[in-house]
């Protein structure tokens, strides 16, 4: 936003002071997690969760990365979120075409439907789904979770990409219209570029909500070597001894590809491709 | 073959194939199923027993299902105005060309990214009644009448929850802000100061209006996660001490994962769809004028 | 321009999302396969998610893989507490794991009676285990004189202390009610805390339970109570509750804040002096720091009435197969070897645990063991726990009905009331 040199600068410099201390004191949880994870649970035993540490050593952070098993609960976790964000992200959008561009029969209908769904608990479905999924025959499989991710994440993105996809005007599609474009040519070479800002900022919560689930694969899957880093890191709790140290690095690791998804995508819906640009 | 005209009001439904019929069966049928538990009695073993409405009435004796309710609820409020204030703040303050908005963005964000159990377990040591950092903060600057143990005090334990629940809220309603800022035309904005606009006046007839749609979705988005509430819940406290910081997702889990009580949990679920519901009609009420005015 | 660089990059990301899906799809399809030409698969879910029994079984599971080299072992270790939500689903799906570790007693009963567990009286006729496990052992593990279930090991409850403090202040371990009151009496008037606690995870609370009613009412009405056949609102328990526990909480023998704490949090009070004791099992001992551990100890709950038989709180855990497993004959090889003699040596020596197997010489036991053992020997009846012993909808009620004690020490006859409330309502369901 523009020049507003109606501000003192001194007001200025003590307004940025404040925001840089609100920043760090935002930040404490997150620097006393990344000192825990430097720790040895021998040190925490003894001298409490919030000592400062005797000795920082990176060791747990290997130790996560292979007793943890952090490097093959990371791949799974990949292979499970990478599909399941593509297919919802793909078929909201879809849905949400046709609930923002036509008028027909059931539309509201259909739109309350992707609305009322994303109001349940998602746990009261764990047991049913699961029954579906063993009839199904895809118990034990990524294709249980990314089925159920998608779906349960496709009521989300169609509300929020439906009312994007309203205030797209509507004479940019009647003009491709009478260019002989088919609907399925303005979905894809005119509507989805136009809502790229706003599948940038869901694909980013959307990657983070699913990449960090934990319930799901304890009910859809059996074997660990299919588990996600979330579920996989859990078995490090045990029924009396939590191996801290390694689960805070390990949860610290499972951090990054997030962070980098959420740096990767602030460019787009933040650099200004958006609507306003367009008009 | 069809006529141009019913293949065209065939698109719509063409679209809405494929997401619909997966929403179908992995959801709506799901979801129907456990409506239909909440009127049988089931450990999710052996076939269920219908037993009418007797979960409901069980629910409604009890004393837990108050005490989350109400706990939802001051969620929900608190949920509507810290994280909105705090992010919209935000995200004005960070539009603009200050040094380092990039890291500050990240750094507000940082905590949405962080696994829920990381947050709960570092925050249970933050309010550590005897060694934990807010403690000692209070009894150094002198208020140290004020420590106590804050995940087993019952007057406190709720807000302390909620205070991270917030925490990790704020940076992601700023990033929507934010997101809703692109499209903000600078040119009204300009046009009201020249025609002298307190910046207060701005603020409320020109800047708010522009981001209503942002904030519609924000406030759905809070509306959901505050009646979705759970895992902070369950790492931090699971309710406890004995069920004061109980929620409504939180309850039903432990009712039917903990306690095998499947068609007692389903009720509680139902229970809370219908609550969601509620908050949300006059939401979808407006879109229904809106369709039916168009 | 910018757009289309920004659907190819969106191209890209969804040809790199789909991707692994299909080459994972087919690995798994390959696995299959060779699951198919190779018969002996054996998948075993446990709970021991715990760094030392990890570690322990982890190494039985490559002994078991260098004994039977044909044999594909499948392991995963799920977290304890998801795994109790997770058994449901195990058992009632169509290829469950083939072997699943399990709490002893009541709990195990429960899923036995839905007839979801396979009989393993074979087993236990071609093992020689009959013969090799006392007569306890076997009741807790056959139903109608079938067997359906393997006890692996067990732990025992005491009151641990730090000897330092009980030198320190000369106090000898007292056998009796009164004689451990004059030691919280003592400690309190030199500014120690008598019992540490963490009851975060509300179990510790039960634990205290569990000793007091036994010691106050004698095992057998505990027992009853577990299965809801005495009433919570009996003045018998009322008594536990205000003539034994309230009094302990009123007078500051437990840290203040315990709810604060997860069990192990509350461990430095004891290492730092400010606690002397915590009733605890001995699984205390994987947590304890290294260098304070030679300043462990502990003794029996002290009798409170003389007159009542003597319970004691030890928890076993075993292994059972679910009625739907794929290849039970490799299951139940399986079995064979987690009871072996030469299995259960391993775990106790390994794990500091008790096993159940009478022909394991008990000179593999150390010290502790073998003092853990005599106090169970002499108990005259075994319970397994609170929250194993009754239903787990129960132990929930139950549990936070302590809590709320904790709390509200005057409030026992309201807060009993609640329980029967809900005794009533989940038992008579």
């Amino acid at each position: 936003m523009p020049k507003r040199n109606n501000v003192p600068l001194a007001v200025k410099i003590v307004l940025y002071l404040f925001l840089v201390a609100v920043t760090l004191i935002w930040l404490v949880p997150i620097f006393i997690a990344i000192i825990t994870s430097m720790r040895t649970n021998a040190d925490i035993m003894s001298h409490g969760f919030l000592a400062m540490p005797k000795t920082i050593d990176l060791k747990s952070y290997f130790e996560a990365w292979q007793r943890g098993g952090l490097h093959k609960y990371l791949p799974n976790s990949f292979i499970i979120t990478m599909p399941s964000l593509v297919l919802t992200l793909l078929l909201s959008s879809l849905g949400a075409y046709s609930l923002a561009r036509f008028k027909f029969k059931g539309r509201t209908f259909f739109y309350f439907l992707f609305v009322g769904g994303t109001m349940l608990p998602f746990q009261i479905l764990l047991l049913p789904v699961f029954k579906l999924s063993d009839a199904l025959g895809i118990y034990d499989t990524y294709f249980a979770l990314i089925a159920i991710h998608t779906a349960f994440q496709l009521g989300f993105c169609t509300f929020v990409l439906r009312n994007y996809m309203m205030t797209v005007p509507v004479q940019v599609m009647e003009s491709a219209r009478i260019d002989g474009c088919t609907e399925l040519g303005i979905w894809g070479k005119i509507m989805l570029p136009l809502t790229l800002p706003a599948f940038a900022a869901i694909a980013t919560l959307e990657f983070t909500w699913i990449f960090n689930d934990y319930i799901w694969p304890l009910v859809l899957i059996r074997s660990s070597e299919k588990m996600p880093v979330t579920t996989g890191l859990a078995t490090l709790q045990g029924q009396y001894v939590q191996d801290w140290t390694v689960i805070i690095s390990g949860a610290l690791l499972a951090t990054i590809p997030t962070l980098i998804v959420f740096i990767f995508l602030q460019r787009y819906f933040i650099a200004g491709l958006t609507l306003g640009s367009n008009k | 073959m069809l006529n141009a005209k019913t293949r065209y009001k065939l698109i719509p439904y063409a679209f809405l194939g494929i997401p619909v019929t997966i929403y179908f069966i992995w959801i709506i049928g799901p979801m129907l199923y456990s409506f239909y538990l909440s009127f049988t009695k089931w450990d999710g073993l052996t076939a269920p027993e219908f037993i009418g409405t007797k979960n409901y009435q069980m629910l409604f004796q009890d004393e837990v299902f108050y005490i989350s309710l109400f706990n939802n609820l001051e969620w929900i409020i608190l949920f509507m105005t810290i994280p909105i204030a705090l992010g919209l703040t935000l995200a004005m303050v960070l539009n603009r060309d200050i040094p380092g908005a990039k890291t500050f963005k990240a750094s507000f964000f940082l905590p949405m990214v962080l696994s829920l159990v990381v947050c709960g377990l570092v925050w249970s040591w933050l309010y550590s009644p005897h060694s934990g950092l807010i403690n000692e903060v209070l009894r150094r600057i002198g208020l140290g009448a004020l420590a106590t143990g804050w995940l087993s005090n019952p007057k406190v334990v709720m807000e302390a929850v909620i205070t991270v629940a917030i925490w990790r809220q704020v940076g992601y309603v700023m990033v929507l802000y934010l997101a809703g800022l692109q499209s903000v035309d600078q040119n009204l904005l300009d046009a009201a100061e020249v025609d002298g606009a307190s910046a207060l006046q701005r603020f409320f007839n020109v800047l708010m209006p522009q981001l209503a749609p942002v904030t519609v979705i924000v406030i759905v988005i809070s509306i959901i996660d505050s009646l979705r509430a759970f895992d902070l819940v369950s790492v931090m406290t699971r309710g406890g001490p004995y069920n004061q910081s109980s929620v409504l997702a939180n309850f039903m889990y432990i009712e039917a994962f903990n306690n095998y009580r499947m068609g007692y949990g389903a009720a509680i679920a139902v229970i809370i769809f219908i609550i969601s519901l509620l908050f949300i009609m006059f939401y979808l009420t407006r879109i229904a004028r809106e369709e039916t005015n168009a | 321009m910018k757009n289309k660089i920004v659907i190819s990059v969106l191209a890209a990301l969804f040809v790199l999302g789909m991707a692994p899906l299909f080459a994972g799809g087919q690995q798994e399809g390959a696995a299959e396969g060779g699951q198919a030409a190779e018969q002996d698969v054996v998948v075993y879910n446990s709970y021991w998610s715990d760094p030392e029994p990890k570690r322990v079984e982890a190494e039985l599971m490559e002994m078991f893989k260098e004994q039977n080299p044909g044999v594909k072992l499948i392991h995963s270790t799920v977290a304890h507490e998801d795994f109790k939500q997770a058994i449901r689903a195990y058992l009632t799906s169509s290829a469950p794991p083939d072997v699943l570790t399990w709490f002893a007693g009541n709990r195990a009963r429960f899923f036995i009676d839905k007839g979801l567990i396979m009989d393993i009286s074979d087993v236990w006729e071609e093992a020689g285990w009959n013969e090799s496990y006392s007569k306890g052992f076997r009741a807790m593990s056959s139903v109608d004189d079938k067997q359906y279930f393997l006890p692996g090991n067990w732990y025992w409850w005491a009151v641990y202390y730090d000897t330092r403090v009980f030198d320190e202040y000369d106090i000898e371990i007292p056998k009796t009610w009164d004689e451990l009151m004059a030691v919280c009496e003592k400690l309190k008037s030199n500014g120690v805390t008598p019992f540490t606690v963490g009851t975060k995870y509300r179990w510790t609370a039960a634990a205290w339970f569990d000793y007091l009613n036994m010691r106050v009412n004698g095992p057998e009405f505990h027992i009853n109570l577990m299965l809801g056949k005495e009433s919570y609102d009996d003045p018998r328990v009322l008594k536990v509750f205000n003539d034994y526990w309230g009094p302990m909480i009123d007078k500051g023998y437990f840290v203040e804040s315990p709810a604060s704490y997860a069990w192990a949090e509350a461990i430095p009070f004891m290492t730092n002096g400010d606690a002397a004791m915590y009733l605890m099992g001995d699984f205390i001992r994987d947590s304890y720091p290294k260098e304070d551990l030679e300043y462990l100890d502990f003794f029996r709950f002290p009798i409170i009435d003389p007159s009542v038989p003597v319970g004691e709180d030890a928890p076993t855990d075993g292994y059972f197969i679910p009625k739907n497993s794929q290849n039970p004959e490799m299951a139940k090889k399986l079995l064979k070897f987690f009871g072996s003699k030469e299995v259960q040596e391993y775990v106790a020596k390994e794990l500091g645990r008790l096993v159940t197997n009478n022909k394991v010489d008990t000179s593999v036991y150390n010290e502790n063991q073998l003092k853990g053992r005599e106090i169970v020997n002499a108990a005259d009846y075994v319970a397994q726990f609170y929250d194993r012993d009754t239903t787990p909808e129960m132990a929930d009620k139950g549990m936070n009905g302590f809590m709320e004690f904790w709390q509200n020490t005057d409030q026992a006859e309201k807060i009993l009331e609640k329980l029967e409330k809900s005794r009533q309502q989940l038992f008579e369901e």
